[in-house]
């Protein structure tokens, strides 16, 4: 609880990281293939959290980094891949030979997980679906409890509410009291925020709270549900942030290839993300120049309004 | 007329999408086979990515379910819960899926090849998972979905059902609830196979030119059965290939390239800056 409604909240990345993301903990990222909290995920590895569950509908770069850094013991979703260009290395061989650590795994469909969120923003236990039905989800998932509907007396797959300790969401612009507006797909966004006990606001720029005011209805998330902001530009890289820039499938690429090879993806994480002091020191390795690139194929054409 | 076997599944496939559907498509191949559909035959059908974008008019090739391209141009940017909503709700007709593995009664394994002596939790091959494939198998009121007929994908039982097809077979979606319609049809690199409406069992229905029924079905883990009035597909046409082409100008969705083989950063650049500048309004 912060004194006034209008105080600020902002604060460094290894602030937010540091007071709200502790070992053994539970968490979700916002985003979903894209308006990823990779800058997040990279602070979290080298603040050296471990233990965590991570309760997610589908993740790529945020779940094969954090596998492969160890900082996860277990995992709530429904995709673990790495997109267009293949399976996720980290997860694989974190899943199938047990390096560095085994994860624990509870699948979901997105729908189903999806619920969940929607469960714990609206504070009841538990939320219906249709999905799910039938098949070895359920069979190997005892939390999804189908019943016959008590009015009809269909089946239908009952799924308990989500509610992490923390969720990282990151958005294209956010005010200082934490008024969060997102422009593109928004995934899960506003349901984690609400479902978590506490959720940090990660963007691409700060705007006045007169700004937020000119155009409410962008607004996903509001303050109350919010405990830190802050100020994390490209902090998408490599996935891409609507309006701001394109994702760098290249990167990717690289990417996959050097972590199908555990000292090759070892060396990776040393380099971008060790090594790096900070977000900033990870941009300069990318490259200042590849970034406005990205931005300029994005903006060209999709233009946030206002 | 040239064409590679990818080529020709996204045209076979684009051309079981009807105009005035709404069509919840997948990236890769069922993205192209959605455009390509609605640029031919169907061009009042309107695409719907899970990540939120509904109606989008992309001016390159999304790299993904989620990529911004999905939602450019939309009709609708909203919610990954609330577009899945709307499949369970009734409101998608069409939905094009991939998948790993695949049974005679269509069900889908995306989660995991578990093997001998191991387990969900350790198994021999990890895959990505449901994703949102579970839900519009369960929901869609049409199913297509598209894989590639390779030894082993097609097997008598799935290590895993990640996605509801017929399930056991006759009546056994409707004892489990299911609303959608469950499978039409499976397109791939060969052949279309359809589902028998009292068996529930897939059954090869339509050959590529040059395809043989034996290959087929040395192709395929049980006792397949055939059509006693086999068709033959009809090849991709220029035009189907020409717009493949434009919204695959990397050739990564095609299979032409991997994206590793896309030289450097500044190429990628060059070519995504042609792409919205020769692409716009395109898909």
């Amino acid at each position: 609880m912060t004194e006034s409604n209008y105080a600020s909240k902002q604060m460094t990345l290894q602030e937010a990281i540091k007071k709200y993301v502790q070992s053994g903990c539970s968490i979700t990222f916002g985003g979903f293939i894209g308006r990823d909290c990779v800058a997040a995920a990279h602070e979290i590895i080298r603040q050296g959290i471990r233990d965590l569950t991570v309760i997610d509908d589908s993740k790529t770069d945020v779940m094969d980094l954090l596998v492969g850094a160890g900082c996860v013991k277990r995992w709530e979703g429904a995709y673990l891949g790495y997109g267009a260009i293949g399976l996720a290395p980290n997860i694989r061989r974190s899943v199938e030979k047990g390096v560095p650590l085994k994860i624990e795994l509870e699948d979901w469909s997105n729908a189903g997980i999806s619920m969940r969120f929607l469960a714990g923003s609206l504070n009841v236990p538990f939320m219906a679906t249709r999905s799910m039905l039938g098949t070895d989800i359920i069979k190997y998932n005892e939390r999804v409890k189908v019943i016959n509907d008590p009015y009809e007396g269909e089946p239908v797959a009952l799924v308990p509410a989500a509610r992490p300790d923390v969720a990282i969401i990151h958005v294209q612009r956010a005010d200082v009291m934490g008024n969060a507006q997102v422009w593109g797909f928004t995934g899960n966004d506003e349901n984690k925020a609400r479902a978590a006990r506490h959720t940090i606001i990660t963007c691409e720029e700060i705007v006045s709270t007169d700004e937020i005011r000119r155009q409410g209805n962008l607004t996903l998330i509001p303050f109350y549900c919010v405990d830190a902001v802050v100020q994390v530009p490209f902090g998408c890289h490599p996935q891409s942030c609507y309006g701001y820039y394109a994702y760098d499938v290249l990167f990717c690429g690289d990417y996959h290839e050097a972590a199908k090879d555990r000292d090759k993806f070892l060396k990776w994480l040393d380099h971008y993300v060790l090594s790096s002091e900070d977000h900033l020191a990870y941009c300069a390795k990318v490259g200042w120049d590849r970034l406005q690139k990205l931005m300029g194929m994005e903006r060209r054409f999709n233009r946030i309004p206002g | 007329m040239n064409y590679s076997a990818q080529e020709f599944m996204v045209s076979a496939c684009s051309r079981l999408i009807k105009d005035n559907e709404c069509v919840f498509i997948g990236v890769g191949i069922p993205l192209l086979a959605g455009v390509v559909a609605s640029k031919i035959h169907a061009p009042n059908s309107v695409l719907i990515y899970e990540a939120g974008g509904i109606g989008a008019i992309s001016r390159r090739l999304p790299w993904s379910i989620s990529d911004n391209a999905t939602t450019d141009n939309a009709l609708v940017a909203t919610e990954l819960w609330r577009v899945l909503g709307d499949v369970q709700r009734g409101f998608v007709d069409v939905a094009v899926i991939g998948g790993a593995q695949i049974d005679k009664f269509g069900n889908l394994n995306t989660t995991a090849i578990i093997g001998p002596d191991k387990s969900y939790q350790k198994p021999q091959t990890r895959l990505p998972g449901s994703g949102g494939a579970n839900d519009l198998a369960s929901s869609a009121k049409r199913l297509l979905i598209i894989m590639r007929l390779e030894n082993r994908k097609f097997v008598e039982k799935l290590d895993y059902i990640t996605s509801p097809g017929f399930l056991a077979g006759p009546g056994c979606r409707e004892k489990a609830g299911l609303k959608g319609g469950g499978p039409e049809a499976v397109i791939t690199n060969k052949c279309i196979f359809r589902f028998d409406p009292l068996t529930k069992e897939m059954y090869l229905d339509e050959l590529f030119p040059g395809v043989t029924i034996e290959e087929v079905r040395s192709d395929v883990g049980w006792d397949l059965k055939i059509s006693s009035d086999i068709k033959i597909v009809e090849p991709p046409t220029e035009k189907e290939i020409e717009i493949m082409h434009k919204i695959d100008p990397l050739g990564v969705v095609l299979g032409r390239k991997s994206i590793q083989e896309n030289q450097s950063f500044e190429d990628y650049y060059q070519i995504m800056k042609k792409c919205y500048e020769s692409m716009a309004l395109l898909i």
